[in-house]
């Protein structure tokens, strides 16, 4: 028969054909979503603003600025290439004309800039190639337009830094609106846009004080909805890094707005299920962390909520991301003060009682670091008498049971150290282990049967239920329910069996 | 009543709410999932003065936990004493709704609305408005997207007073400065038009609308489109053209692909919401430009809905406004594809999947002439999702045009799919195969399809050669049994020869099929034969599977042929030196004695 169903003896092994299947790998990149963009606008040359007379440079300028709001298509790579050329040229020039001349920036330039910066950036982003982007397998999908986008926010930049460049002027025009959209494209899947975004966004923050609270508002509401809605942002990184120093600059006290914004946003950011997804880690979480470390350093009373709050969503399943949470907590403890140490050490040593004991060694291997911890041991010994408690039935346990023997060192010298800081209390848990557990055994037992009575006493319901099927649902589907007397008597064969079952 | 009250001594609250408090959350959480037996344990009267405050005065646990009391206290009512006392529901609920994972306010909110159907009007007034207020006008926007869900459960069985109280934090929350409120607010929009006056749908809601579909934020405007369904489908006739209409242009194109997308995606539903005059004159142009859409997301949503959009013109203008408006969009949209990428893919597909629905729209005349062309270019595609879903919905085209006119592209078609290198391809195109065969006739199937069907049984994928088992029996159901003997059977039993031994088990998957459909005769005669001399093979696999045919056909042979045939191959199998062999034979022998 034909190729594919013939000689199926040696085709046995259905892996050979893999290759085939799968689609080989290929750089994308992607328009942007423009619609109904304006075509046919074919640019005519102008002459170089060096060889204009320097009473025409300025009228020229303007006119060039116009000439490069206009957007081409670059998913057609062949459509118009005399006009990409010639505005590509004309940026370039623009870059070095707002670089190198002074008092060009007059201020009926302004309007005219932010209308070129605006037409070139500011475009719906286009639907996401791949929806389950894996950092690590996948390439990012590029901005087609970049050869003329890089050059406008270059532009961007160099406009903003100038000299020249007055705030009061440009905030007519760089206004909520502007910053808005500016935000929004913060989720673009280049990493070369959102490079310069970042840097963009940061010089607005630092020059334009009436869009401060605005800017920090906005990013809430972006990251609320990645945590709440979308989880999905590409540029929640980026903008984290902007937060960092933002943080960084913030006067004491606190305001309470800073503070809800620690405990309201950037803690349940922890809780976002890409943040393993986000490799090396470092894009995001060092961030994360970053921005949660300044706060504590600037008012330590935070400490206990942000503990709290960590340990709210501790990672239940994901133990990369349990790792990264480790090290985050590392790092608090570096800053903690012994006063909020105190406050904070049982639920906290409870946790890393349970994660010491992970049947994943990286898990445990990076808790039981802490005892690397110079600072970190110095609170331990100063609070030993309650973490050694916390934490030695799971180290005794797994001292023998672990399975990985790096861990199984470790604890040996966790063990060791716990000795030689508290030997007394050390024998007395030794000591009461063994009764200890089968405390726990017995009260698991009992348990077990408070359930089955309370079961028992739920079965019972049920069948007395069915027995009364004529009762309208509505009113009494539970036999307790009864609110007459009458539906109570019918439910009396319930009460007996239940003072049987609690007599035995 | 007093069943509760004797049991106080033998649940002591303290034990339960130890359960509650576990340090363990998995165990936490199984207590929590059974807080309708420790209510039950307490007693109506105790669950309300010690139980509910206690659960509300704990509100701080894990979400998993708070999502499963989210869920549990909306089916209290009864075990707090019914309607009379339902209320003290309210107050654990209120939290639930306002803390921050949106999973468990979701849920507090349905179970708030699942109760408030339990309050008498005197109590929704006295206290399950007043919680909607404090929700609605909470500081953080937590509690006010919960209050979003929670207008439109109340407000039909309030007081004209209170219902405009109601109305006012509605509009309150629809120019909330938070987009996650507003984002709500515009979701719960079309629940809450369906209970408003209409006057006042007119005077408050509309306007309210217009201004959130035109919201800076493209995911507020998209939840607009959807409310617009339910608002187009209740404002009478007359006012749409004034009131909806020119939001719903707009929409439609809408800078953003993802507003553009939500209305292809609900487009039939705001064509049967809107009626057919609008239809002819607004929404038939618009649809025109969401099909010719530059992002191909939009493009595909809306060729998804172009026969059930042709399908809901009305008759008069049906033809013409398929011909002038949708017709030419199509071909256009499809022949973009050839030029361009793999995005598209989902574009044709999503049309392939629904054009052939359009030749019974059309008739046979225009199917012939316009809409053949198209099938017989996507038959051609590059792309077999494309060719499956033509030829999965050959049966539309059938009924109008008969299938001839398409053999000739359908029969390379079919070969190529057959042969496609993903499994599931060939899975799919196998299913349509007893579709097919009805269709082309017997005599089109004998000379150019027979092959196919036959290669398939031995596919080198397992579900492929089960599947062409399956095929044979349906083809046999369809073209008969002596059509079987002449043309399938033999090819059948001499694939018992095959030096592969899975052919050879492909040989017993088949008659375990054919059997039945064949008739005992040729079962006899022709199939055991085959299989008992397969019983001793060299391969366990291929002897067991003996076992297993004997016990599945021996039904259909009469006690002689049982007892001098089928037996005493079993009874050798039953001695075998391998242990599955021995299992599956025994297990046959005691089958087929039973049923003598």
């Amino acid at each position: 028969m034909s190729a594919a169903t013939g000689p199926v003896t040696d085709k046995i092994d259905p892996f050979s054909k893999k290759q085939s299947v799968k689609k080989p790998k290929q750089k994308r990149s992607q328009a942007s979503s423009r619609y109904k963009a304006k075509g046919g606008t074919e640019l005519v040359p102008l002459p170089q603003l060096k060889d204009a007379p320097p009473a025409e440079q300025h009228e020229l300028f303007i006119k060039k600025l116009q000439q490069c709001s206009v957007v081409f298509d670059f998913m057609d790579s062949v459509s118009d290439l005399k006009g990409k050329e010639i505005k590509r040229a004309s940026l370039n020039e623009l870059v070095d004309y707002i670089t190198a001349g002074r008092g060009v920036l007059t201020e009926q330039v302004y309007p005219e800039v932010v209308k070129m910066i605006a037409s070139n950036i500011f475009r719906t982003l286009p639907p996401s190639e791949n929806t389950e982007f894996d950092p690590e397998e996948d390439d990012p999908t590029l901005e087609a337009s970049w050869p003329h986008l890089q050059i406008v926010y270059e532009f961007f930049l160099r406009f903003l830094e100038s000299p020249d460049f007055q705030p009061s002027i440009a905030k007519k025009y760089i206004d909520q609106k502007f910053v808005l959209q500016l935000l929004e494209l913060f989720d673009s899947e280049d990493p070369r846009e959102r490079d310069f975004l970042k840097t963009v966004l940061h010089r607005i923050y630092g020059k334009f004080l009436g869009l401060r609270a605005f800017i920090r508002k906005q990013i809430n509401h972006i990251f609320l909805k990645f945590i709440y809605e979308t989880e999905h942002f590409n540029g929640v990184g980026e903008l984290l890094e902007i937060l960092g120093s933002i943080i960084n600059g913030f006067a004491l006290p606190l305001k309470a707005e800073h503070k809800q914004f620690l405990i309201k946003v950037l803690i349940p950011l922890h809780k976002a299920k890409s943040l393993s997804l986000y490799h090396a880690q470092s894009a995001f979480f060092t961030q994360l962390a970053y921005c949660v470390v300044q706060f504590l350093e600037k008012d330590a009373t935070l400490t206990e909520p942000v503990v709290r709050g960590l340990l709210k969503f501790w990672p239940k399943t994901c133990s990369q991301k349990e790792v990264m949470f480790l090290g985050e907590i590392e790092e608090i403890l570096d800053v903690i003060e012994p006063s909020q140490f105190v406050r904070i050490q049982e639920p906290l040593f409870k946790q890393i009682s349970k994660c010491v004991s992970s049947p994943h060694f990286q898990v445990a291997e990076r808790a039981l670091y802490f005892w690397n911890n110079e600072y970190v041991m110095s609170l331990i010994e100063e609070n030993s008498n309650v973490i050694m408690p916390i934490m030695f039935p799971n180290l005794y346990r797994i001292s023998k049971e672990h399975w990985n023997q790096t861990i199984v060192a470790l604890v040996y010298n966790v063990l060791k150290t716990f000795m030689e800081m508290n030997s007394k209390l050390f024998d007395e848990l030794t000591a009461n282990y063994k009764a200890e557990r089968q405390k726990e055994r017995k009260k698991e037992k009992e348990r077990e049967e408070l359930w089955k009575k309370l079961d028992g006493l739920e079965i019972n319901a049920t069948v007395n239920n069915k027995e009364v099927k004529s009762v309208p649902p509505t009113s009494t589907n539970t036999p307790v329910a009864g609110g007459s007397p009458a539906v109570g008597t019918r439910y009396a064969p319930y009460s007996p069996t239940a003072h049987r079952l609690m007599a035995k | 009543m007093a069943a509760s009250d004797s049991d106080d001594s033998l649940y002591p609250i303290a034990v339960l709410i130890d359960e509650l408090r576990n340090e363990d959350v998995q165990l936490r959480l199984n207590s929590i999932k059974k807080l309708s037996t420790i209510a039950l344990a307490l007693g109506v009267e105790r669950t309300r003065s010690e139980l509910i405050p206690f659960l509300t005065d704990t509100i701080y646990d894990e979400d998993e936990v708070l999502l499963a009391l989210a869920e549990q206290l909306g089916n209290f009512t009864p075990l707090v004493g019914g309607q009379e006392h339902v209320h003290c529901l309210l107050p654990p609920l209120e939290s639930l709704a306002t803390v921050e994972e949106t999973v468990v306010r979701d849920k507090a909110v349905e179970s708030l609305r699942k109760i408030a159907a339990d309050h008498s009007t005197a109590d929704l007034e006295a206290h399950f408005v007043p919680l909607v207020k404090r929700l609605a006008s909470g500081d953080w926007f937590t509690s006010r997207t919960s209050a979003c869900g929670l207008f439109s459960v109340p407000y039909p069985r309030v007081s004209s007073q209170v219902k405009a109280e109601l109305r006012t934090h509605f509009r309150n929350l629809c120019g909330d400065d938070t987009p996650m409120v507003r984002r709500a607010a515009a979701g719960k929009m079309g629940e809450f038009a369906k209970v408003l006056e209409l006057e006042y749908l007119k005077s408050d809601l509309i306007p309210l609308w217009t201004n959130l579909a035109s919201d800076e934020q493209d995911s507020v405007r998209l939840l607009a489109v959807e409310a617009c369904v339910s608002i187009a489908s209740i404002l009478p006739r007359e006012d749409l053209e004034s009131l909806v209409m020119p939001t719903l242009k707009n929409a439609a194109e809408d800078k953003s692909w993802r507003v553009r997308y939500m209305v292809a995606d609900k487009f039939t539903e705001l064509q049967v919401a809107v009626g057919p005059e609008i239809t002819k004159s607004d929404l038939a142009p618009a649809f025109q430009g969401l099909l010719k859409d530059c992002e191909a997301e939009v493009r595909a949503a809306a060729a998804n809905k172009v026969k059930e959009f042709c399908e809901n013109l009305p008759a008069d203008v049906r033809e013409t406004t398929i011909m002038t408006n949708i017709l030419p969009c199509v071909k256009w949209s499809f022949f973009l594809q050839e030029l361009v990428t793999d995005a598209n893919q989902h574009v044709k597909s999503a049309l392939a999947s629904v054009i052939m629905g359009l030749s019974p729209i059309l008739g046979k005349d225009n199917t012939v002439e316009h809409l053949l062309p198209l099938f017989l270019i996507m038959l051609k595609d590059e792309c077999p999702e494309v060719r499956l879903n033509i030829i999965s919905n050959l049966d539309c085209v059938n009924r109008v045009i008969g299938i001839t006119q398409l053999s000739q592209s359908l029969l390379p078609a079919i070969v190529e799919l057959a042969e496609d290198t993903k499994w599931r391809v060939r899975l799919a195109i196998i299913e349509y195969m007893p579709l097919l065969a009805g269709q082309l006739g017997q005599d089109f199937f004998d000379e150019k399809l027979n092959n196919l069907c036959m290669a398939w049984l031995v596919d080198h994928v397992y579900a492929i050669r089960e599947a062409a088992t399956n095929n044979l029996k349906k083809l046999v159901e369809k073209f008969g049994s002596e059509w079987a003997t002449s043309k399938i059977v033999p090819k059948v039993v001499a694939m018992a020869q095959d030096p592969n031994y899975l052919h050879r088990m492909t040989t017993l998957f088949c008659v375990n099929v054919l059997a039945e459909v064949c008739g005992v005769e040729v079962t006899v005669s022709v199939f055991l034969p085959v299989v008992l001399k397969l019983a001793s093979d060299a391969v366990p696999n291929v002897r067991f599977n003996v076992a297993k045919t004997l016990q599945k056909i021996g039904g259909l042979f009469d006690a002689e042929t049982v007892n001098s045939q089928l037996k005493p191959c079993l009874d050798k199998l039953k001695t075998d030196q391998d242990f599955d062999v021995k299992y599956y034979a025994s297990e046959a022998i005691l089958v087929l004695t039973e049923a003598a």
